[in-house]
């Protein structure tokens, strides 16, 4: 028999306002507001009752480093047992692993753990930050003698989009779409946005042709496609089955954490991995679903979720991550979108608080996806869809563009059989 | 060639916030001077000198990176076979990048290509000749290495990737 760990739940999620510039807190009070939302949600518990705390942002974006030592007294973990976990993009995703890893594990007066994850970009330099966490992949090229000039025009459009952009060509040509469907999941995404009290780029009124009207950044993601940079922050609490059941009325049980990192995958910066020579093959993502849906008994992804929320900065992500998710088969989700299937009253509505492409506080986009995913089976999220969810997943992908995590949250405890 | 270079942004929703104090900063960062391996990479570094490529294969999954590498993750057992591969290759994706060109200010479209060596597994990042219409650029396009009159034993040897002809019946999309 398997020894398991206890089983975890999540009773609440909170979420700070999501804006391009936060000017009225300063980072400290940003990341309270998202504590005091979250504990607003179970009136139970008070900071006392929390036993532990994992925070996380992503490190050099803001100018300024170790954020926990100055701001704990904020985040009420005085004198408390405190982790920081920081992954780059999907620092949120891992934060809240970190914080499901500290529950399960069973130590002895730790039942309640507050993961927080945060960002305010707005005061930083996103550039210098991203420059600093790429140099460990650019440095291959320098080692074969390719200036640091000469690598600045072959990324000459900045770390993040440079990449999406060879992975939106090819999976453009894989599934034979047009940029008219690309387009379509950002309508999606930013209409969903809209009635979202914390998101970011709210667009109600978006159409199609607005976002084929916008300049290319780097063919063929267009200025509209882009998602932005916010400041917000995002924490989420766990806790163990039996606490929970007297904290809220309906707990979402953690039933399968995964976080997989695939071989090092950026475009000929080292010389190795899956992905580089197919930049939408994602084996580190399909692996990481592979181990989720093992863990909580999932054998058929399409008809046993109900609602999933992906990390998808630009939309052909959005798209590929369905499919590398095992939700729909390979070059089939457009389709999805086309028919409305992903719809807030379809059969399997997808971001239905905007995603990333309409919210992106970097440090803190990994973690809302979980957040909204246990808010929607809850049925506290702001934009609840219209059918009842059972089992939800939030997936978040990041590193140096390989490493994904996922998190499958049910309404039903994991079968102890197993 | 004004409208690509016009940030037209879209409207949305949006809440002032009371401005609070802003204090500016900067960090002064000091340089850097990063350290690189290289003894495992003389071999390829002298023939790139010859124009010729070869690349290392890992012995215990027979991947052949080009370039060369110190360690194949799947395995984590040094390459230790070195093998010639030829200088034509594919484009295996790429995208469009517009550069402002510093003197006239003008905006040049540049297609940057992740090129895959005929008998390599792996790719790596190149630029395609200025002559290539941006527009012929397709995945799957035949390409050959262009050397540079001197070489100097660096990857930036390469100048660019000429196109060749596509004599594949197979390709539907160009």
């Amino acid at each position: 028999m398997i020894k398991m760990g206890r089983q975890v739940a999540v009773v609440s999620a909170g979420f700070s306002e999501h804006a391009s510039k936060r000017s009225d807190v300063s980072m400290p009070e940003l990341v309270n507001e998202a504590i005091i939302d979250c504990l607003k949600n179970v009136p139970s518990v008070g900071i006392e009752d929390i036993d532990g705390f994992v925070n996380g942002n992503m490190p050099a974006f803001e100018g300024s480093n170790i954020p926990e030592l100055w701001m704990t007294d904020w985040m009420g973990a005085r004198d408390k047992p405190l982790l920081r976990v920081t992954t780059g993009g999907t620092t949120g995703g891992t934060v809240a692993i970190a914080g499901y890893y500290n529950v399960t594990a069973g130590l002895p007066g730790i039942d309640t753990v507050l993961a927080i994850a945060f960002e305010q970009q707005s005061q930083g330099d996103t550039s210098t930050g991203l420059a600093s966490v790429a140099y460990g992949e650019i440095s291959i090229l320098n080692t074969l003698g390719i200036s640091y000039e000469h690598l600045g025009r072959l990324l000459s459009a900045g770390a993040a989009i440079g990449v999406a952009a060879y992975q939106a060509t090819n999976y453009m040509s894989k599934a034979r779409i047009t940029e008219e469907d690309l387009a379509r999941v950002v309508v999606h995404n930013r209409r969903m946005a809209a009635k979202n009290w914390w998101a970011h780029l709210r667009m109600p009124d978006l159409t199609i042709e607005d976002v084929l009207d916008t300049p290319y950044v780097q063919y063929p993601l267009r200025y509209g496609m882009l998602c932005p940079a916010s400041d917000g922050a995002c924490a989420m609490l766990f806790t163990t089955e039996e606490k929970a059941k007297d904290m809220c009325d309906i707990p979402v049980y953690v039933n399968g954490v995964a976080s997989v990192a695939n071989e090092t995958a950026v475009l000929g910066y080292d010389g190795s991995g899956s992905c580089q020579t197919d930049p939408s093959a994602q084996i580190g993502g399909m692996r990481s679903s592979e181990l989720a849906y093992a863990q909580a008994g999932i054998s058929f992804p399409r008809k046993e979720i109900d609602y999933a929320e992906v990390y998808s900065p630009f939309p052909n992500q959005e798209l590929m991550w369905l499919e590398k998710l095992g939700i729909f088969e390979e070059t089939k989700s457009p389709e999805m979108y086309e028919t409305g299937v992903i719809a807030l009253d379809g059969e399997l509505p997808v971001n239905c608080s905007g995603g990333v492409n309409s919210t992106n506080a970097i440090g803190a986009s990994a973690m809302e996806r979980p957040a909204v995913a246990a808010q929607q089976i809850m049925g506290k999220a702001d934009n609840q869809v219209k059918k009842t969810v059972h089992t939800s997943i939030g997936h978040g992908w990041g590193g140096s563009l390989n490493l994904c995590t996922l998190m499958v949250m049910s309404d039903e405890p994991k079968r102890k059989w197993r | 060639m004004s409208k690509r270079t016009q940030r037209k942004s879209l409207d949305y929703i949006k809440k002032d916030y009371v401005r609070t104090r802003t204090m500016p900063a900067s960090w002064y960062l000091s340089s850097y001077k990063f350290k690189f391996n290289i003894t495992h990479m003389q071999p390829f570094l002298k023939k790139l000198k010859e124009k010729k490529l070869i690349a290392n294969q890992c012995s215990g999954c027979n991947r052949v990176f080009y370039p060369p590498r110190l360690v194949c993750g799947q395995c984590l057992v040094k390459p230790d076979r070195w093998v010639d591969i030829r200088d034509s290759a594919r484009v295996a994706t790429y995208a469009i990048a517009y550069l402002k060109d510093p003197e006239s200010g003008k905006v040049v479209e540049r297609p940057m290509v992740l090129v895959h060596h005929d008998g390599a597994d792996t790719c790596n990042i190149a630029e395609l000749n200025p002559d290539i219409d941006v527009k012929d650029t397709y995945i799957g396009m035949p390409i050959k290495a262009h050397w540079r009159e001197t070489t100097e034993g660096g990857m930036m040897d390469i100048e660019y990737y000429d196109a060749m002809e596509d004599d594949a019946k197979d390709v539907e999309y160009k």
